[in-house]
């Protein structure tokens, strides 16, 4: 046993070594994959930098398939982003509690929005999604959102379902208690972003906190997908 | 009756001297070793009972400061937040925690601003409209060194 094992190591199976002529395919072949993944890649790669040059915000290349979250809107009412075909929806996460985050956000929201030519803005839809259900119901964000401009709509929703619209656009949040606030008064940490759903409701674009903050380059983009960019 | 009028009166001298002194956008305390420029609160919906203030403040001082608290006429608390930022998902997460104060060294200027540090005021007691103003009373260490301030309520951060 122990013999034809030193033997194997020595001199590999017979015949083992393909042919001359079969090896040179196998090259070949290897060759023309490894062609074809780098350029696929690159052609990945390219188009990638094509839309980013285009764009301010950070685009998903391709665009995603917008999960079609299923909420309640601050009328009580069922809702659903699929309701807005047609039109571009900026949406964000956050809660009312927030206070410097969210009222950041949603006043560079408003900005944007108030920015854009007159006969865009009927073509663009602002959304605001609580992920503090437990204290944001319905009225609360009616009472909160259209603060910020008339035409921005809040939702909630139950916590699964929150759970469930958060999840496919990667938003992650949770409970924080502060030292020394009261057992009702906690905090709620979350993604600060806010996304782009064009009108074929497909996820094209992705703004961090601060990137928001221009609204003039925000409302290019905005300008670019209403006109099928 | 009398005694009525006098309690009015005084009222009335004490706010306006109030005004007289805090009207200025730029407060100093008394050893001109503080200097807060651009204060203004976050105007935020009627429902909301918290809210920030934001505002630079530069040490002019010898020595480091260290801002430990604030409190206001319209509300319950206000306190020195920062704001937390991690990735996750490959996103950004915003989060914010108390904490006991924020030093500036000598020289230095601290910014309290949108999406960073900030004074959060917490229990709102009347709700601030925009356009109006808030008082505010900073406090300082070492000491209790305290500037009042009357500060804008706006709807974003001014240019």
């Amino acid at each position: 046993m122990n013999k034809s094992v030193s033997e194997l190591e020595k001199d590999p199976i017979p015949g083992s070594t393909p042919p001359a002529g079969t090896r040179r395919m196998l090259l070949a072949a290897f060759a023309i994959v490894l062609a074809l993944l780098v350029s696929f890649l690159f052609a990945r790669y390219s188009a990638y930098r094509t839309v980013q040059a285009k764009f301010y915000g950070q685009p998903l290349v391709p665009a995603k398939e917008a999960f079609d979250f299923r909420l309640v809107d601050q009328n009580g009412k069922a809702f659903q982003l699929s309701q807005l075909r047609g039109k571009v929806v900026l949406f964000a996460f956050g809660f009312t509690h927030c206070p410097n985050v969210c009222p950041t956000t949603l006043s560079d929201l408003a900005k944007v929005y108030r920015a854009l030519p007159a006969r865009d803005r009927a073509r663009v839809q602002v959304l605001f999604v609580s992920v503090d259900p437990r204290r944001d119901k319905p009225e609360t964000m009616k009472n909160y959102v259209p603060y910020f401009d008339d035409s921005f709509i809040g939702l909630t929703g139950t916590e699964d379902q929150i759970a469930q619209a958060a999840k496919p656009y990667g938003a992650y949040y949770e409970i924080v208690h502060n030292a020394g606030e009261s057992p009702d008064g906690y905090s709620v940490n979350h993604s600060a972003f806010t996304y782009l759903i064009s009108p074929d409701v497909k996820w094209k674009l992705l703004y961090n906190f601060d990137q928001l903050g221009d609204a003039t380059k925000v409302v290019r983009d905005i300008e670019q997908v209403l006109n099928g960019a | 009756m009398l005694s009525f009028l006098l309690k009015a009166m005084i009222t009335r001298i004490i706010l306006s001297l109030l005004y007289i002194c805090c009207v200025s956008p730029i407060a100093r305390a008394d050893s001109l070793s503080i200097k807060i420029e651009n204060a203004w609160v976050q105007a935020v919906p009627p429902v909301a009972d918290t809210t920030a203030a934001y505002m630079k403040i530069t040490n002019l001082g010898p020595g480091p400061l260290r801002l430990v608290g604030a409190s206001s006429s319209v509300a319950t608390r206000v306190e020195p937040m920062i704001t937390t930022r991690q990735e996750r998902n490959g996103q950004e997460i915003l989060g914010m925690e108390a904490v006991p104060d924020l030093e500036i060294a000598p020289g230095a200027t601290l910014e309290l601003k949108p999406g960073r540090d900030h004074l959060m005021i917490m229990g709102l007691t009347s709700h601030p409209v925009e356009g109006e103003r808030v008082k505010l009373t900073v406090r300082f260490a070492p000491g209790d060194q305290r500037l009042e301030l009357e500060v804008p309520v706006l709807r974003e951060e001014p240019k």
